[in-house]
């Protein structure tokens, strides 16, 4: 019998189990990453001229989006945790709205409210200005969710000592300085995503590496050019992201020796109440309200809500599916990575770095990557290969980086004392991890599933590359007649899955709101 | 547990097993826009009661599109018929080894130089690439006439184009080359440029940006501009350069994939989009597409090919000089000036 106590000590198996999963989650990209080395020789190495250029745009552009989504979402999602007040789901959902929709759907509700609005707007949203904008307002969401997980996962004890040693401001500047690194590390995320996102640069008329890599995949058919441009894209990615994850690996979630049975509870304090909602409202405004006003701008008639309500009937159970699936598969392969790494600081540092440079990675190379291992494989894996399933784990192995990391916390703020008492005891270990670690970790695996669903959803290239024929999901629906239907059809499709997607996001805040303690 | 992992495998078969296919039924993967594609698409499965897996396409500057994906399956393709909204798409196929010749029956009739001389694809309804300009900002009797007209000193910074490296606009671009011949095609990219020309992100943009009076003028395709009108937009179209080198005419092809899984249902998939009766439908959609069949009644106010001038290009020829283009002067030329 495995005794518990082999959870906290080290050994190879260890790094060996953290290396083989990254292998495997690296595997659909080893058939265009081999084409790449085998077509490089001396005539070939070049990435294209201008790819340096796009490079250092996108890398501004990253910048500045993790930034701004810190110093926004942070505070946001601090001050959501802490304080109740009437409207409060409602607004934490049109907040976290952005997240659900894919960034082009943002960026032409952008670019249309300018095009009313006049040449000064058109001006501010274009070009480096705009894509921040619009980046930003889909990376704050996942800093203002993260910090607000982050928060409630407080003791009551820990806060209510905060709030007598110096009241609100005390509170607000602990709470804020517990969840800096989980929230550094969301923004991070946030920022790395917008480089393998050609959208918004598209639209907007910036020239970013996304792009110049869609270019390369769509407009030159260049496999090759995209995979050397990819490589050096994640290669870049691993050199910045090396010192933040060594910084924050350490510090994702200090290991605690006794847990605390009460969490931490909103509370209903009048001026805090007040900047809140305000700072809620204002996101909401900026963030959500303007670029569906644009989007939304056409009137839909009766013809066209029919022919929306068609697409979105035809089209609704298999968005749910592939972003449920997604979830589930990126928060299994997540808590397994945990498992493996443990405590162990150094493998943290190398889970960090690895998702950071993962995450970088254009979804196209993943999924052209699956369908060439379909294409190879017999006929008989085509339940596996060639399937909804199939969608799911392309976007699970997609979202994969966001799980692992909120998965490694998790691992981390586990007490290494239960173990020690199991062991003690001669509790066997899948016992031990079935009833104590399992329930324990299962509310962050929840916010994996979670979050991985709501940005699975937003994912169009790996499903229209993956998904069984006439298995479409809504958002790849929509960009699939957005480029020529009335525009009152797009603008009723664009309602439509925008209102379904807030009445999931409110019923998901209801039920998380009436599951805490 | 048991339990657990019993529901478990339960879901994955459920979930994977949603693959298992019809007894009869053909996969269509089409860059035609899916509002024009699906209705055909459903008129084929009523009449013969085979089932359409459709899989359309996303504008190309949007997403990694279809046509990587059917280059990616070309050992085992899912796809028995690629249905593209232009040759050039089509003629990449045939040079990559994905599709195979098909000479349908049905094509007696269409005029061949829209379809590829060793059968690998049939060209059918066409689009032309037309000038959409704003009536608002242009008055009447000073519309342009010629797409050389987007350079001149009144449309200073007021017109517009997609990407040219993307979809029907780099086939503009290599017709362009093809037929004033690359100095005075580059010469006309230049000046474009010069003239505070602006890169749009698709036609789709361009069509929605000179509609709404951003731009005087843009080149855009048929169906852009007829939907567009159909919106009461305050749009008027013109035939470019009816006095010169005619206007490009981009036909639909029926590509039919090698090895495709039901071969016979792709062949008469392909039959039944080559009928004169598709191409009366297609022209009578929002798509307002030009018959290339002679005879084939089109909706009264519609252009008919019949009354057009079409730039004389070879299809063939064109996707490869458009590959030599797009990794040459197109290419950087887009990186000048986007």
């Amino acid at each position: 019998m495995i005794s518990c106590v082999a959870l906290e000590r080290p050994g190879k198996w260890r790094a060996i189990g953290v290396t083989m999963l990254f292998l495997g989650v690296a595997l659909p990209v080893a058939p265009l990453l081999w084409c790449t080395v085998v077509s490089i020789n001396s005539a070939t190495i070049s990435v294209g001229h201008a790819f340096s250029g796009a490079l250092y745009n996108s890398a501004v552009v990253a910048l500045f989006v993790t930034m701004v989504s810190l110093v926004v979402g942070l505070p946001t999602g601090v001050l959501a945790a802490l304080y109740e007040f009437p409207g409060r789901t409602v607004l934490l959902a049109s907040a976290t709205l952005p997240l659900l929709v894919p960034s082009f759907l943002w960026a032409t509700g952008w670019a249309s409210l300018a095009a009313h609005l006049g040449p000064p707007a058109a001006d501010l949203i274009s070009g480096f200005t705009g894509c921040i904008l619009v980046l930003s307002a889909g990376a704050i969401p996942l800093v203002l969710l993260i910090s607000d997980a982050a928060t409630i996962a407080l003791s009551g004890s820990q806060v209510d000592a905060a709030r007598l040693a110096g009241g609100e401001k005390t509170v607000f500047i602990h709470v804020s300085r517990h969840v800096a690194t989980p929230a550094l590390l969301a923004a991070g995320l946030g920022g790395v995503v917008t480089l393998s996102d050609p959208g918004p640069g598209q639209i907007l008329g910036l020239q970013t590496a996304a792009s110049e890599i869609l270019t390369s995949f769509s407009a030159l058919y260049d496999f090759p050019l995209a995979g050397r441009q990819c490589v050096v894209l994640a290669v870049l990615v691993l050199a910045i992201a090396a010192p933040l994850a060594y910084f924050t690996a350490s510090r994702l979630a200090s290991q605690v020796m006794a847990r605390q049975s009460r969490s931490a509870r909103c509370i209903r304090h009048r001026k805090m109440v007040g900047v809140t909602a305000a700072t809620l409202a204002v996101l909401v405004l900026g963030g959500t309200v303007a670029p569906l006003l644009g989007l939304t701008l056409p009137l839909a008639d009766d013809e066209a809500f029919l022919r929306a309500w068609g697409e979105l009937s035809r089209t609704v159970a298999n968005t749910l599916l592939y972003a449920a699936g997604a979830g589930v598969i990126a928060a299994a392969l997540g808590l397994l990575l945990a498992f493996c790494a443990g405590r162990n600081d150094r493998l943290r540092t190398v889970c960090v770095g690895m998702s950071l440079a993962l995450f970088s990675l254009p979804p196209a190379l993943t999924a052209l990557g699956l369908v060439q291992l379909a294409t190879t494989a017999p006929v008989w894996a085509d339940p596996l290969l060639r399937s909804r399933l199939t969608v799911c784990a392309g976007l699970g192995l997609r979202f994969f980086p966001i799980a692992a990391v909120l998965s490694v916390r998790a691992w981390g703020s586990t007490s290494p004392s239960w173990t020690l008492a199991a062991a003690v005891h001669g509790v066997p270990l899948w016992m031990y991890l079935w009833r104590v670690t399992f329930p324990v970790l299962l509310p962050a695996g929840a916010v994996a599933v979670l979050l991985v669903a709501l940005l699975a959803t937003a994912d169009i290239s790996t499903v229209l590359l993956l998904h069984p024929p006439g298995a479409q999901s809504l958002p790849l629906a929509i960009f699939t007649v957005m480029a020529n239907a009335p525009e009152s059809l797009v603008a009723t499709l664009c309602l439509a899955y925008i209102a379904a997607a807030a009445g999931l996001l409110v019923s998901l805040w209801t039920v998380a709101g009436m599951s805490k303690p | 547990m048991k339990r657990n992992l019993v529901g478990c495998l339960f879901i994955l078969l459920a979930v994977g097993g949603c693959h298992r296919r019809a007894a009869q039924e053909v996969v269509v993967y089409t860059s035609v826009d899916d509002v024009f594609a699906r209705p055909i698409a459903e008129r084929f499965e009523k009449e013969t009661r085979t089932t359409v897996r459709l899989v359309p396409d996303t504008e190309e500057t949007k997403s990694t599109g279809l046509l990587n994906r059917l280059i990616a399956e070309k050992a085992r393709p899912q796809a028995d018929v690629f249905w593209s909204g232009d040759p050039v798409r089509a003629a990449i196929l045939k040079a990559k080894g994905v599709s195979t010749p098909y000479r349908s029956p049905l094509a007696a009739g269409l005029p061949q130089q829209f379809s590829d001389p060793q059968g690998y694809w049939t060209g059918f309804s066409a689009r032309a690439r037309v000038l959409l300009y704003n009536r608002n900002l242009v008055p009447e009797g000073q519309e342009p006439k010629s797409v050389m007209d987007l350079l001149d000193p009144r449309f200073q910074s007021k017109a517009c184009i997609a990407n040219p490296l993307f979809g029907t606009t780099s086939m503009h671009a290599a017709a362009l080359f093809a037929v004033l011949g690359e100095e005075k095609a580059k010469a006309f990219f230049e000046g474009f440029a010069t003239n505070g020309g602006k890169i749009l992100s698709s036609n789709g943009e361009v069509r929605r940006r000179v509609a709404a009076g951003e731009f005087a003028v843009g080149i855009t395709d048929t169906d852009d501009a007829n939907v567009a009108r159909f919106e009461g937009k305050p749009v008027g179209v013109v035939y470019p350069d009816a006095d010169g080198m005619g206007t490009l005419i981009i036909p639909n092809c029926a590509v039919l994939i090698a090895s495709g899984p039901n071969v016979d249902a792709g062949r008469r998939f392909i039959d039944y989009l080559l009928r004169p009766e598709i191409e009366q439908a297609l022209a009578e959609s929002e798509a307002a597409q030009m018959p290339l069949r002679p005879g084939v009644a089109v909706p009264k106010g519609m252009t008919s090919i019949e009354h057009l001038k079409p730039m004389t290009v070879n299809y063939t020829t064109l996707a490869s000089q458009l590959e030599t283009l797009s990794k040459g002067y197109l290419k950087e030329w887009g990186d000048r000036h986007s």
